[in-house]
């Protein structure tokens, strides 16, 4: 990025947030703050900051960040609350709470490779996971009231302000993130033992396995294999035995096993006794580690153990792709187009002139567009949008 | 005073009781008398045998007393894991005297001197968060789940074991126990050390001598090198390994006593412990002894005489047995004997 390309976009960015209002996060006063300026070098951050500090007599958090003293390229605030939030260590500050922040981003979801996927198809990926996460919060954890928003970059933040998270250390946060991300759950691990009939030990090598129905991952599991038995007792024998026996290590005799083992213990099924036939606990076990892998939500882990993170502030701009990090109400969710939606007004209404230096395909206000390397004149969300991701230079008007 | 305090000092109630009562600490302690030697106990056995129980009777004011008492002891002790060994002790007992409670609330022969489940989840801010479900179910606000299962070890209390729903984790009625349990050693914990001021330092200097005299003489060896001798072990170990090698299944305690105590030998690595055992998954093996080795603290020393006592292990006892209070003294004092004229002669 050179000089007259940072200077254009810390302009248009102050202008930005001269234009708009930007509601802080609760507490603000209580959280520590930092930004990214635009400066040559491009990522020392600010940090350390009170409230006070940043928005010292503003009326409005935006109109601090229109300021030219800051201006940033990215702003910043803690998921925790300290006494003395712009004390410069964490160890001075006097730590009180934090909200519990999970942060799905494209890059860390599995199934999406990032060098052959598009921009607006791994966004989409993005939003399929938050669905399960803000499914997962809301029926096993609760958590219904979350503030989502979009990153404004590659994917979603979901923030639980309630009381109640705030005092959860680093481990308890690490048992939600497992809890959530499901692929490290093995399926023994939800599966209960007991010994029956007879005396227990060695001796006797009768044990019974089941899958606790109702409640949990094991619940979760337990209704997907429900519904995996009723395709299968529903289809004719020949294809109910060649969907069997499509599972590894499954033959004729294993998958014939397994079919009649479903259909005699319906019932049994349904309590949770995954160990009614050697063939069926072996179909079982690779149907929900499959099911394990996919129903979790893939979120990063360490944002959500980390209880002095700092996360993007709602509102505001992000600085490598000029879109707006955007909070969401659940009901807009389903419709919202990030590479539309998120755009900021202040981009939309004028041509601007770019140098392209990296070719290539963007995305953008509903269009795909292949640019050539060379100078164009664009939309100035597009033009924000290429300069910003390191693709194009500002050129003379 | 209450007796409901006394048997319970930790709560708040009895903290403003305390308060209430207005007692100077530092006369009390420049005076000694049965709170300071109730004291006393109270951290000695904690240390030393995992209990902060009474061996003997005494008032409701010296045993309301005799906590705060302990606290300061605990505090100017200051042994590594002291402080740690002392709330889990005070929280044992503490969860023995509230399960008798409520199994005596249950019968509704109470009269108004027990705690009830109720009392003790309203002194924790718990009262919202646990809920009976009927059938001695309870569930549990996963907040607070998470935050009193936090210390306890075992797959089963991980979260993506359980059955969690709409926000809360259903727990059966011993599992509540040890999570109230956990909430009491939370609390007993909080703020220890302590800064204790000068004048009570002195007041209680003699009773801290004695404490770190008997920590001292209980503290038993933490390694041993060269060849373990079958010949010295103590009886309880001889039992443990031959009911091992016997093909039985040990009971996780005696598994981990017996793996502990095999595990202060340096020369046995998790190979050599299993093949002496008779123990076929070495990477168990493998995973104890290395948070047994990464750490020689008192937190993770092998049982004493005290805990194989109550787990049923301690058997065979001989004449060595009555005069120490832990296996690795045992096999300390019989391994230093000397052992007969054979070694005598291969000595130069």
């Amino acid at each position: 990025m050179n000089e007259r390309t940072r200077e254009y976009l810390r302009g248009r960015f102050g202008d930005h947030y001269r234009q708009v209002s930007i509601e802080p996060p609760p507490r603000a006063n209580e959280r520590e703050w930092g930004y990214i300026p635009f400066s040559e070098g491009g990522t020392r951050m600010v940090r350390h900051r009170a409230w006070i500090d940043l928005v010292g007599g503003a009326d409005d958090l935006a109109d601090a960040l229109a300021d030219d003293s800051v201006r940033p390229q990215h702003v910043y605030y803690s998921a925790g609350s300290y006494d003395d939030p712009g004390a410069n260590s964490m160890g001075r500050k006097g730590w009180r709470g934090s909200d519990l922040v999970f942060d799905l981003d494209a890059d860390h979801l599995p199934g999406v490779d990032p060098e052959a996927a598009t921009y607006a198809e791994m966004l989409a990926t993005c939003k399929e996971a938050l669905l399960r996460l803000l499914d997962i919060l809301a029926g096993d954890f609760g958590f219904t009231d979350t503030d989502v928003v979009f990153s404004g970059g590659r994917g979603y933040h979901v923030h639980v302000r309630r009381a109640d998270v705030q005092s959860l250390d680093r481990s308890a946060r690490g048992e939600i993130a497992t809890y959530v991300r499901g692929s490290e759950v093995e399926f023994e691990d939800l599966v209960r033992t007991e010994a029956v009939g007879g005396a227990a030990g060695r001796t006797s090598p009768a044990e019974k396995r089941t899958l606790p129905p109702e409640g949990g991952w094991s619940g979760r599991l337990h209704e997907r294999l429900e519904a995996f038995v009723d395709e299968l007792v529903a289809m004719d024998e020949d294809a109910a035995l060649e969907r069997l026996r499509a599972f590894d290590n499954v033959g004729e005799k294993k998958a014939a096993g397994a079919l009649r083992a479903m259909r005699e213990n319906r019932e049994a099924i349904a309590a949770g006794n995954v160990d009614v036939h050697p063939a069926f606990l072996s179909v079982t076990r690779t149907l929900l580690t499959e099911a394990l892998a996919e129903a979790g939500a893939p979120i990063d882990e360490p944002v959500t153990t980390d209880i002095n993170r700092l996360i993007r502030l709602p509102g505001s701009l992000h600085g490598g792709s000029g879109l707006a990090v955007t909070p969401l109400d659940r009901d807009e969710l389903a419709d919202f187009d990030p590479l539309d939606d998120a755009v900021p007004d202040t981009f939309r209404h004028n041509d601007i002139a770019v140098e392209v230096t990296e070719p290539g395909v963007v995305e953008l206000l509903g269009d795909t567009f292949s640019m050539e390397a060379g100078e164009h004149r664009v939309t100035e969300a597009r033009g924000v949008f290429l300069m910003t991701r390191g693709r194009a230079e500002k050129a003379p008007e | 005073m209450q007796r409901l305090h006394a048997r319970y000092p930790f709560l708040s109630a009895a903290r403003e009781a305390v308060q209430s009562a207005d007692v100077d600490l530092v006369a009390l302690v420049r005076e000694g008398g049965p709170a300071v030697e109730r004291g006393v106990e109270r951290v000695r056995r904690a240390l030393l045998e995992g209990t902060a129980e009474s061996e003997e009777r005494y008032g409701a004011r010296a045993e309301l007393l005799s906590y705060p008492v302990a606290r300061v002891l605990v505090s100017l002790l200051d042994a590594p894991g002291a402080t740690e060994k002392y709330a889990r002790a005070e929280a044992a007992l503490a969860q023995r005297r509230f399960v008798a409670d409520f199994a005596e609330e249950r019968s509704l022969r109470s009269g108004g001197e027990t705690l009830s489940l109720g009392d003790l989840l309203a002194d924790f801010g718990l009262s919202g968060d646990v809920r009976p479900t009927g059938d001695g179910q309870f569930d549990v606000a996963v907040a607070a789940y998470l935050r009193l299962s936090s210390g306890l070890d075992g797959e089963d209390w991980r979260l993506v074991r359980r059955r969690l729903h709409d926000g809360v984790v259903p727990v059966d009625n011993a599992e509540l126990e040890t999570l109230l349990r956990e909430a009491v050693r939370e609390r007993v914990a909080e703020g220890l050390p302590l800064t204790v001021p000068d004048p009570i330092a002195e007041g209680l200097s003699e009773a801290v001598g004695q404490l770190r005299t008997a920590v001292a003489d209980a503290d038993p060896p933490r390694s041993f090198t060269g060849r373990m001798e079958p010949g010295s072990l103590p009886p309880c170990m001889h039992a443990l390994l031959d009911r091992s090698r016997d093909g039985e299944d040990l009971p996780e305690h005696s598994r981990f006593a017996l793996v502990g105590f095999l595990a202060t030998f340096d020369d046995l690595d998790a190979h050599d412990i299993a093949a002496i055992a008779g123990l076929d998954d070495p990477e168990r093996v493998r995973y104890q002894l290395q948070r047994l080795r990464d750490d020689r603290g008192v937190a993770f020393a092998p049982p004493s005489c005290a805990t194989m006592q109550a787990y049923g292990d301690c058997v065979n006892q001989d004449d060595l047995c009555a005069e120490i209070a832990h296996p690795l003294s045992y096999y300390e004092r019989r391994a230093g004997e000397p052992s007969g004229a054979e070694e005598d002669a291969t000595a130069d």
